[in-house]
């Protein structure tokens, strides 16, 4: 801090360079220089933008020090401070006649707005007519606060005299004018907005064959971007841009445009790129750019950064274009060059140019291996991701495992988001590839859920159980240790539950599901007892006080699912689960009967239905419950003609036709209800509601209670919501005969 | 203004937490950071994942050349007490992301143009002042 202050002393007695005019901004920067603590440098900026409030306030404003305030202002905001109150004023001092303020306020707008900005709406007069001011530079300036400053829906306000300035005499105009329009393109990229039916492209070619080659660059930067949306209209181009990248590479152009004496080099690269996206997948035009594309290969060289950065996007040209052999030797060539090199950056683009050319030539990986694994022990981590990249394109059935293994432990450490989910989608893409067993597959997934599974679609889940379901037994039971040691090592308080990547984490929703499912199906075949995996089971509630409904209701048909399998209501699990609710005690049974009492009162009516189910079922005759549950039903799968025939429900009509003859109403869709309940509710009702009727015996003609309103438009017993879901808080007696209807679902079979 | 802020916040210690051997390349969120480091000065890029990572490199040396040249000998001071004209000069070189004028001579006698035109037009309401 000290030699600062020196400098900074130093500099304001020497340099004409320091403006010494601008005693107050200098001071203001030498304040903040010298402040020790946030606390302090906020306080100074803060009293300098009251300052600069009273100021501009000022009807006296002397406009003079205009561009002091402006670059005062910019300075605070820098920092982090609002100056909002002073837009207005920049606004004002754009439209000033000297070159400074209005400059000084351009940047300050373009600092403090952007295109989405209401006060851009009020800039468009000042900015149409600096456009068509006489000083170039003025016009240069406002052309380039278009770029930062004009959205879609302001373009065609000033549409017309960007193009206008296409003509003007200075080189410099013409080229901010060419930019301009392609950020307008850029706006609206498929000409179905604002600027549609306008032919931009018309413009871009011609100011392609202006005779400064700055503007022809400019004219490049906007045709690659129209020809990355549709290469085809630009074909009869190649010719012109093949002897440009020609003359560029021969030293053609004036000696001002050599960069550390290479040839224009950021026009040699534009033009690369526009090759690559017009040669893709074309062989004609592919054959046109063969020559062109040795040449730049062959006289740029890796003395200089420069040089390697135009051989890398040659290399990805010709990876990019029609395959033309020699080409991609000459590519090859240059890769090993980058990946011996000691710099990192090149190893980095050698090892990006190396997954380019493995899809067109896999031997060309096989020889580098040695320099890809060295990358991947790298301590880099953009190495390593770039190298994790490589291998997903390299991957074949017998590397697999390897590749997957080393992607999991990066999914385990890393922490940024975006990086997480490439890596899951990349996994679970590889294993549904080229996954080898099934055993490997299913641990491999669990493992991708475990680690990752806020990135992974439910559908992945569902895949997972269908595919577990469909194999043997002994795959179930070594799923269900599985699982039951990833629950152990999870649910233990304290007990040393050790995870890879060191806190525990809680398990994502979609590890959790699959676990209570596979849990629950095939429970029956673990090694440990019945109880054991119950109470293990109910840990994963205590474990994940947040889990969602989801969770819940999985975990309570899969308890059912345990319990029936298990002896049904005489087992361990079926009596632990009807334990009658007993305040005290913390057995692992009277936790489970608590949990499903609490769920069978819950106010989501899924976990309701279920709960009722589970009492219900376990109620039942074993033989009922060996029916309804059976063993490994899983792996059954249903036509959609069966499952239409089952949801017709016919084995229920004789109960319908029994209940319409003791009188009770038909059933009404929901539309016929709304009809019916519109037609009474036109007026005012100045009778009293009837009273509410109270519990009917369930196993006759079954009624459901909605609220009071409607007292004859009860939704007659057809409809396949079972009697347990009703919405009041009734608790429901045990039903005297089993007349219970199991929604169909997955595989499980109905009554 | 706050989004920048906040950009500037996060990106910052992840910068400068990178020892010096390796990449000058940084994945985030869904764009590459490129960045150089000069003395104690660091300059950083963010790009487009599909673009070239080199390219860019010489991108930020370009604008360091040119920045030497207008100021002679720069350094971090002068890049405090000028920001203002340390922004002109981005801006004759990257116009809307493209990269506008390969040539520093181009861009130096642009602003010196600017400049000279300031220069003329204090000398010239002087003198007006001075005749009234």
């Amino acid at each position: 801090m000290a030699s600062l202050r020196e400098k900074i002393a130093q500099g304001l007695k020497t340099g004409p360079k320091f403006l010494k005019e601008f005693r107050e901004f200098d001071n203001l920067v030498k304040a903040i220089g010298e402040c020790k603590s946030k606390a302090e440098e906020d306080r100074i900026i803060t009293q300098e933008l009251e300052l600069l409030k009273q100021r501009l306030s000022d009807p006296k404003l002397d406009r003079s020090r205009g561009k002091e305030y402006m670059i005062r202002l910019i300075y605070c905001e820098m920092l982090g401070h609002d100056a909002s109150f002073s837009y207005v004023k920049a606004l004002q001092f754009a439209s000033d006649p000297n070159i400074h303020t209005k400059k000084a306020a351009y940047l300050a707008l373009t600092q403090f707005l952007d295109c989405n900005n209401q006060l851009v709406l009020l800039l468009v007069n000042t900015l149409l007519s600096d456009m068509k001011s006489d000083n170039y530079l003025i016009v240069c300036t406002a052309l380039v606060a278009t770029t930062k400053l004009i959205g879609a829906d302001l373009v065609n306000a000033v549409y017309p005299v960007v193009v206008e300035r296409l003509r003007h005499p200075k080189e410099h105009v013409r080229k901010k004018a060419v930019l301009a329009l392609h950020w307008f393109a850029s706006l609206d990229p498929r000409r179905d907005g604002p600027l549609a039916g306008v032919e931009l492209d018309k413009h871009f070619r011609t100011m392609l064959c202006d005779k400064d080659p700055s503007v022809m660059s400019a004219a490049l930067c906007a045709l690659h971007d129209c020809i990355k949306a549709d290469p085809r209209p630009y074909k009869n181009l190649i010719p012109s841009f093949t002897s440009i990248l020609k003359q560029v590479s021969e030293h053609r152009l004036p000696k001002s445009y050599d960069y550390h004496r290479f040839p224009a080099p950021f026009i040699q690269i534009k033009l690369l790129k526009i090759l690559a996206a017009l040669g893709a997948g074309d062989r004609a035009s592919s054959e046109n750019m063969a020559a062109v594309l040795h040449q730049a290969l062959r006289r740029a060289n890796t003395s200089h950064t420069i040089g390697s950065a135009i051989i890398y996007e040659c290399v990805r040209t010709i990876t990019t274009i029609y395959p033309n052999p020699a080409l991609l030797a000459a590519a090859a060539e240059s890769i090993s060059a980058f990946l011996r090199s000691p710099s990192h950056n090149l190893r980095y683009v050698g090892i990006d140019a190396l997954a380019g050319i493995t899809a067109l030539n896999p031997a060309a990986a096989a020889e580098h291996q040695v320099a890809v694994l060295d990358c991947l022990e790298d301590p880099d981590d953009t190495l390593k991701l770039k190298t994790l990249e490589l291998l997903y394109k390299m991957t074949k059935a017998n590397n697999i495992q390897v590749i997957v293994d080393k992607m999991m432990g990066y999914l385990a450490t890393c922490p940024d988001e975006h990086i997480r989910r490439d890596i899951v989608r990349k996994v679970s893409d590889l294993a549904e590839r080229y996954a080898p067993s099934p055993s490997w597959f299913v641990s491999t997934i669990s493992e991708v859920f475990r680690l990752g599974g806020e990135h992974v679609d439910d559908g992945a889940a569902h895949r997972l159980t269908a595919l577990i379901a469909e194999q043997d037994a002994e795959l179930h039971g070594s799923a269900v240790e599985a699982y039951l040691a990833l629950l152990d090592g999870e649910g233990g308080a304290g007990a040393g539950g050790q995870q890879a990547g060191g806190p525990r984490k809680k398990l994502p929703e979609t590890i959790l599901l699959v676990i209570c499912w596979v849990l629950g199906e095939y429970g029956h075949l673990a090694r440990r007892p019945p109880a054991a995996v119950l109470s293990r089971l109910l840990g994963v509630l205590t474990a994940h006080k947040s889990a969602t409904d989801r969770v819940r209701a999985t975990l309570l048909s899969a308890l059912t699912k345990l319990a029936a399998h298990t002896g049904g209501a005489a087992g361990p699990v079926g009596t632990a689960l009807l334990q009658p609710h007993s305040s005290g005690g913390s057995s692992p049974g009277s936790d489970a009967a608590a949990f499903v009492h609490a769920c069978a009162n819950s106010q989501n009516l899924d976990l309701q239905q279920r709960a009722h189910e589970l009492q219900a079922l376990l109620g039942c005759p074993p033989s009922l419950l060996a029916a309804a549950l059976p063993a490994d039903a899983a792996r059954q799968s249903f036509s959609a003609a069966e499952l239409a025939e089952v949801a017709a429900l016919p084995f229920l009509d004789s109960m319908v036709e029994r209940a319409l003859a003791a009188g009770a109403a038909p059933y009404l869709t929901p539309e016929a209800r709304g009809k019916a309940t519109e037609l009474q509710a036109k007026g005012l009702r100045f009778e009293a509601y009837e009273p509410a009727p109270f519990a009917v015996p369930l196993s006759g003609a079954s009624t459901s209670y909605g609220t009071a309103a409607a007292a004859d438009a009860r939704s007659g017993p057809s409809s396949s919501g079972p009697s347990g879901s009703a919405a009041s808080t009734y608790s429901s007696a045990a039903p005297a005969e089993p007349q219970l209807v199991l929604k169909g679902a997955g595989g499980r079979r109905s009554l | 203004m706050k989004e920048r802020a906040r950009v500037v916040k996060e990106i910052t210690p992840m910068i400068l937490a990178r020892p010096l051997k390796l990449c000058n390349f940084l994945d985030w969120k869904n764009i590459k950071l490129i960045y150089k480091r000069y003395a104690s000065l660091y300059f950083v890029c963010g790009v487009d994942v599909a673009d070239n990572e080199l390219i860019t490199l010489e991108i930020i040396h370009e604008f360091v050349e040119v920045l030497d040249r207008y100021f002679q000998n720069v350094c971090e001071l002068d890049l405090i007490f000028n920001f203002h004209k340390a922004y002109y000069i981005l801006d004759e070189l990257l116009v809307a992301g493209e990269l506008q004028e390969p040539s520093k001579k181009a861009i130096h006698k642009h602003i010196h143009d600017q400049d000279q035109l300031v220069e003329n037009a204090k000398n010239g309401t002087g003198e007006e002042g001075r005749s009234q």
